[in-house]
């Protein structure tokens, strides 16, 4: 029995995974140093390993399926607390019933999974249309994001399909990365302060468009039929902060 | 140059917030652009204070309207500020929202100014700088004005993703009382364009997923591919919408005109619209009258029962109960009224009577659809796949064990239901609540595909023309 401590990274917890058969079976897997020390328990620091983390990857491919590999992976972009136990337990299912597993709605470790993945897919495709791009002087489109969970990757396509001729940076404002989309094609990398500096602000054109969308915001909605509950249900008010319709002006 | 945009923006836009559809789904990959794709699912963008999606950039192209109809806010005789677009003034502002991901795309309707083709001719000229100059390959949804000639309607269909023509009313009689200077003819001539249009490069698909036996176009062969920058038809096919409450029909000629919708024109979606008194006349509700959201509500929750669930409108609707109860959704009502169908055993039911039970929904009935082929469901599992039992155990029974108490009794289980809905609505803070998260939402969440039932009767005194199957 082990508590296992990894990097926080997708590789880091399938070495994880690799020493809960190899090693010691995990009873926790954490991604930081627990707030209290444990006296009891002591957390194992596991080095991710690359050759480990591949045969875990392959292994979920081959005996479960690639359907749930893909799942796992959106799984893990969720920021709950306890997701890797959680998706260890569904590995482990899965190699005893191999790709049957996904089918076994009623099972509380397959349904556990399917809420994790159900709230990252939904957050995905609600950022789908809660980004907000501004062009700076430069003729660059950057939107700064705050989503829950880490859905960056996840946005990349999207956008770099939708604007294939444009340079744009959508930037996830909490975890210092960015998803950098050039004519087409993106990247995914770290960025700082400085390097947003030097991009420049946005020019009088910008803000004359961003009024406009505001006016357009305010006019469309019916009074008689005013609902903010149903609104924020839609669109929970955390998310504003970044919305060009609810800037202050 | 910017303050009459802005004063311009701000009537179109207050124009054009009645009309119900903002979906953006349908479509996806259509010809190829220097900006924009579109979603099949379609995507919101934001909310707006009503609770409505915002996905499209809803703008009338004029106010500027030569009909007086009763109903609506842009009426000759109402005393309200005027404005039109240039074509090339609403592109570029599309392009510039579209380009900073505020919206999925354009729904361009408008007033008739001068004449339905003057108006259409000046939308057309819109598109066509979208789609050729700007290189747009966003969403586009297109209202057509009754009376615009053939070619005009083939070449806006040519560069919209959807098309749609207003039905107005529920019935022939409301529109001639209320919308005087509209014909019938010439709002169901453009719908049988489309559907024509539609066979013939075979890109129709009926709405919904249910009954493929059913289905007016089962069997056709896949849509013809255009290669290359060549766009189709309306790929994402046609839509409407009625108002409801401002003439007198009942729920059932409603539910029924849809069902004929579509059949005969098979359309993605009816829309409902409960009416908001804009203007005092001797023939609407008075300016007092609350709009009718309950109602709207149920209706909806009826037209998703004939698109997704395989229910007839005679079915939802028999002549014995012409309006859908307000306290009850519509399918709880059936299953009290068909208790002789009842209860169903999960392990061994078909999907469509899977899907007859209360409580359960298309997802719940797929999962225990999937389980079955690999285990068998046991009473503990149904809640875990999203089956609603305090609804759906009067209904069913799990290898072979019955849940809801000493046995089906009809007015047992419907008090039971009843006050678990006003329980409910009290919980959230009442109706308006409720409805209102049903009204914009799941048309923009759920994929649209096809379905469709028997013979409806509204309409009685018209013939429909019917669609020509495809060669």
């Amino acid at each position: 029995m082990a508590v296992y401590r990894y990097d926080g990274t997708f590789e880091g917890f399938l070495t994880c995974v690799h020493a809960h058969y190899y090693q010691d079976p995990a009873t926790e897997i954490l991604s930081r140093e627990p707030e209290q020390i444990r006296l009891l328990d002591p957390v194992t620091l596991l080095i991710t390993e690359e050759d480990k983390a591949r045969k875990v990857y392959e292994a979920i491919e081959k005996k479960i399926s690639s359907f749930d590999l893909k799942r796992i992976y959106r799984g893990f972009a969720s920021s709950e607390e306890g997701k890797e136990m959680d998706l260890l337990r569904y590995i482990l299912l899965g190699f005893r019933m191999g790709r049957k597993v996904s089918s076994l709605h009623g099972d509380p470790v397959v349904r556990r999974i399917e809420l994790l993945e159900g709230k990252v897919s939904m957050e995905i495709h609600r950022f789908l249309g809660l980004v907000r791009f501004s062009s700076l002087e430069k003729g660059v489109l950057y939107s700064g994001i705050q989503p829950d969970h880490d859905i960056l990757e996840f946005l990349g396509n999207h956008f770099c399909q939708r604007l294939p001729e444009e340079l744009f940076i959508l930037h996830d404002r909490n975890r210092h990365k960015a998803v950098i989309g050039n004519r087409g094609s993106w990247i995914l990398q770290a960025i700082d302060q400085d390097q947003l500096r030097m991009l420049g602000e946005s020019g009088g054109q910008e803000r004359e468009i961003r009024d406009l969308w505001r006016l357009y915001f305010q006019t469309i909605a019916i009074r008689e039929r005013t609902n903010p509950r149903c609104q924020k249900n839609f669109m929970p008010s955390r998310y504003w902060k970044n919305l060009t319709e609810f800037d202050r002006v | 140059m910017a303050e009459n945009l802005m004063n311009k923006l701000k009537i179109l836009a207050d124009s054009a917030k009645f009309d119900v559809s903002c979906s953006s789904s349908g479509s996806s990959g259509e010809g190829k652009g220097k900006v924009g794709s579109t979603h099949m699912a379609g995507i919101c963008h934001s909310w707006s204070a009503d609770g409505r999606c915002i996905s499209l950039l809803k703008i009338l192209f004029t106010n500027n309207c030569v009909y007086d109809c009763a109903y609506c806010v842009n009426r000759r005789s109402a005393q309200t500020e005027r404005a039109s677009f240039e074509p090339e003034e609403l592109a570029r502002l599309t392009m510039e929202f579209y380009r900073r991901n505020y919206i999925e795309g354009l729904f361009i309707s408008s007033a008739v100014e001068v004449s339905p083709d003057h108006t259409g001719e000046r939308i057309l000229t819109c598109l066509d700088l979208l789609r050729n100059q700007y290189g747009f390959a966003g969403y586009i949804h297109a209202k057509l004005i009754p009376g615009m000639s053939p070619e005009l309607i083939h070449q806006i269909g040519l560069r919209a993703d959807r098309l749609s023509v207003n039905i107005e009313l529920p019935t022939e009689e409301g529109l001639k009382r209320l919308a005087p200077q509209k014909q019938l003819q010439n709002i169901l001539k453009p719908m049988n364009q489309i559907t024509s249009t539609m066979m013939e490069q075979k890109t129709l698909k009926a709405p919904g997923h249910m009954h493929p036996l059913m289905d007016p176009v089962a069997g056709q062969t896949t849509a013809l591919d255009l290669s290359g920058s060549q766009r189709r038809f309306a790929p994402a096919g046609q839509t409407t919408q009625m108002i409801i409450g401002a003439t007198g029909e009942t729920d059932q000629q409603i539910i029924h005109t849809s069902e004929k919708l579509y059949h005969r024109f098979v359309m993605k979606r009816v829309y409902y619209s409960a009416y908001i008194p804009v203007s005092s006349s001797s023939l609407l509700p008075s300016t007092l009258t609350a709009p009718p959201l309950m109602r709207e509500h149920r209706l909806y929750q009826a037209d998703w029962l004939l698109r997704f669930y395989g229910f007839t409108a005679e079915e939802i609707l028999p002549s014995e109960h012409p309006d859908l109860e307000l306290e009850m959704d519509p399918k709880a009502a059936w299953a009290l009224r068909h208790l002789e169908r009842f209860p169903i055993e999960v392990n061994k039911a078909s999907l469509e009577d899977l899907l007859r039970i209360p409580g359960v929904g298309e997802v719940s009935a797929r999962r225990i659809l999937r389980q079955r082929r690999v285990a068998s469901v046991k009473a503990e599992d149904l809640k875990q796949m999203g089956v609603v039992m305090k609804r759906a155990k009067y209904f069913l029974t799990c290898q072979g064990k019955y849940y809801g108490g000493k046995d089906l009794v009809e007015n047992t289980i419907r008090g039971q239901i009843l006050m678990e809905e006003r329980l409910r609505y009290r919980l959230t803070g009442g109706e308006d609540q409720q409805q209102l998260s049903l009204f914009s939402g799941p048309g923009n969440w759920i994929p649209e595909s096809h379905e469709t039932g028997r013979e409806g009767r509204a309409w009685p005194s018209i013939a429909m023309t019917e669609p020509s199957k495809g060669s």
